[in-house]
């Protein structure tokens, strides 16, 4: 259906349109070229203005692995796989009840999702900091993971999803006897498959990229996550090795795009809900 | 409204089925709800609570030292600081050019590459790239492309036998220059919601000004455009909110807020305040005060999203 061309600009229109989107591509494109193509360029090709080296190599990634980014990957990966499953997990519950039960304080409680929503890290970062501290939590995984467990725009979403699902499908789990997390496991779930995917990845992606939680909550080296090590990197020796710099860059930021190409249409639609929410 | 009529009809067969009490039924959402609801009270409205009761003492984040109740002392501090104005003028400047180049922009680009159809699919998929890289990697890959020293964009000035300004250390351009990073990373977000609003636009009416012979221009300035008020104003709303919070990583990674305060805004000051200056009560009133304006931002968006919807039901 999206196929139809309903709108057909004359030839004129459609040339400018070209090119307008053809410069709109170059300029997102050239700067990610450049730091590809500097990530594989040897020392000595690292001030020649190609964009492409004669002689790629992989020293950069070797020198930047020698260092600690194998341990900032490991905290990444680590932290985004524990803390996405319980964002999600977490989710699904409160959404499920949201949306099948009637409750005392269940538009209250909702409302305080919605409000939840709008409040950066920054506006809670003072007694967040004091409270990591005195939990004995600073500079650990568990500083990085349990805050965030909770995930209002999941909620948001899935309860949209489950709200939307046609009422047969409950009744007739209820019919058969099955209880209400029964019907959440077998029914509920199954059929929100293609949401939840979607919101695996947003969250995974905001969680890979996040920047000031990091910040804010580790201090060490060995606790830093990738986004933290190659910003650190830049203000140490990184600052003007840029061969190195530019490979922590590329290395930091392939999971997300390979995840993305992998599932593309999936992870536009969620973000494009992220926007409207 | 259908979802409650749901809920009604589900708790009905809920009652009907019998041998779990009542009581048990009663409690049964809120055993659902426990974990999120403690971690979201624990980790985010405990906390602002602590926040508004921080502003009005004064203390330097060392917990030798007891903090002192001073009323509404930090407050007028924070207001009539050079780094609140300073932050505030920026803030307002951030937000002033991102409409244009955010806001504005997309559009035409949208409607383009919503004009050619399946076949706009790889612009589609470029624009939308950036948004995926993290702010601290866009920001270190953009220290390098602008570095004086050695950077890509001096190596190639230089053949031309021009000597590249150092633009983030400079007060006139740091500003522009992480606005213009801040626009390279966001465009393609927001030409994908424009993308969104255009495919709710019915196709029926299109056709039905083409009979009355309408010329594309037509259509485009008298149908579409009006049609994407809503996206426009949800857009613009949406942008608000995020270059606001989300400049806090550029300017983290590039400029510190600085030179002389001129790339703060009002996120970044209250990080200062508190993590640079070890001025908690200033911290925490800086942060009362944004979380108001955040919270009206909010309202309105969420006022505007609920028309939002009836439009298009």
């Amino acid at each position: 259906m999206e196929d139809r061309h309903v709108v057909t600009f004359g030839p004129a229109l459609r040339l400018a349109g070209h090119l307008l989107l053809g410069l709109l591509c170059i300029v997102t494109l050239l700067p990610m070229l450049l730091v590809v193509g500097t990530a594989f360029k040897p020392v000595d090709e690292i001030y020649s203005i190609s964009p492409w080296p004669v002689r790629p190599t992989l020293e950069n990634f070797a020198r930047i692995f020698e260092g600690s980014f194998a341990i900032y990957l490991w905290n990444s990966f680590g932290t985004t796989v524990l803390r996405v499953t319980g964002q999600v997990v977490i989710a699904i519950l409160a959404a499920y009840a949201f949306a099948r039960w009637e409750f005392r304080g269940r538009d209250v409680l909702f409302a305080c999702v919605l409000g939840a929503l709008m409040v950066p890290h920054t506006l809670t970062m003072i007694p967040i900091y004091l409270m990591i501290a005195e939990l004995g939590w600073f500079d650990t995984w568990t500083a990085l993971i349990v805050p965030n467990l909770a995930f209002p725009f999941g909620v948001f979403l899935l309860r949209q999803h489950m709200l939307a699902l046609p009422k047969e499908l409950l009744e007739a789990a209820a019919v058969d006897g099955a209880g209400p997390f029964k019907a959440l496991w077998s029914i509920v779930i199954p059929n929100l498959g293609p949401a939840i995917a979607g919101l695996v990845i947003v969250a995974v992606i905001e969680t890979w990229n996040e920047y000031f939680w990091p910040l804010l909550v580790t201090d060490s080296d060995r606790m830093r996550t990738i986004q933290l090590g190659i910003r650190r990197f830049l203000e140490s020796d990184g600052g003007e090795n840029y061969g190195p710099l530019m490979a922590g860059v590329t290395v930091a930021s392939l999971p997300v795009l390979i995840l993305f190409f992998i599932l593309q249409r999936r992870v536009m639609q969620t973000f494009v809900s992220s926007g409207i929410k | 409204m259908a979802e409650l009529a749901l809920a009604r009809q589900l708790r009905r067969s809920d009652l009907a089925r019998g041998g779990v009490s009542l009581w048990i039924r009663s409690g049964r959402p809120y055993l659902y709800l426990a974990p999120f609801i403690i971690v979201l009270g624990a980790f985010t409205f405990w906390p602002l609570l602590q926040t508004l009761l921080l502003s009005f003492q004064a203390w330097n984040l060392n917990p030798d030292v007891p903090s002192r109740f001073v009323g509404f002392d930090n407050y007028r501090g924070v207001v009539s600081s050079s780094l609140f104005g300073a932050a505030l003028a920026n803030t307002a400047l951030y937000l002033l050019a991102a409409i244009p180049l955010k806001v504005i922009l997309p559009i035409p680009v949208a409607i383009f590459i919503w004009s050619l159809g399946q076949r706009g699919e790889a612009y589609r998929v470029i624009v939308f790239l950036p948004t995926l890289i993290s702010f601290v990697a866009a920001s270190v890959a953009w220290v390098w492309l602008l570095s004086p020293l050695g950077g890509y964009l001096a190596l190639w000035l230089e053949t031309f036998g021009i000597r590249m300004a150092g633009l983030l250390t400079n007060a006139d351009t740091a500003l522009w220059t992480i606005l213009g990073i801040a626009t390279w990373k966001g465009f393609g977000f927001n030409v994908l919601l424009y993308l969104a609003g255009l495919t709710r636009i019915d196709r029926s009416l299109i056709e039905a000004m083409r009979i009355d012979g309408a010329t594309d221009a037509r259509i485009v300035r008298d149908l579409i455009v009006p049609m994407l008020g809503p996206s426009i104003v949800l857009v613009l709303i949406t942008t608000v909110i995020f270059t606001m919070q989300q400049v806090f990583t550029p300017i983290d990674v590039l400029t510190k807020g600085g030179p002389a305060n001129s790339t703060t805004n009002l996120f970044y000051m209250t990080y200062q305040y508190t993590f640079v200056g070890f001025n908690v009560g200033f911290g925490a009133a800086a942060t009362v005060i944004l979380c108001a304006l955040v919270f009206l931002v909010a309202f309105v968006k969420f006022r505007i999203a609920d028309r939002l919807v009836h439009y298009t039901d």
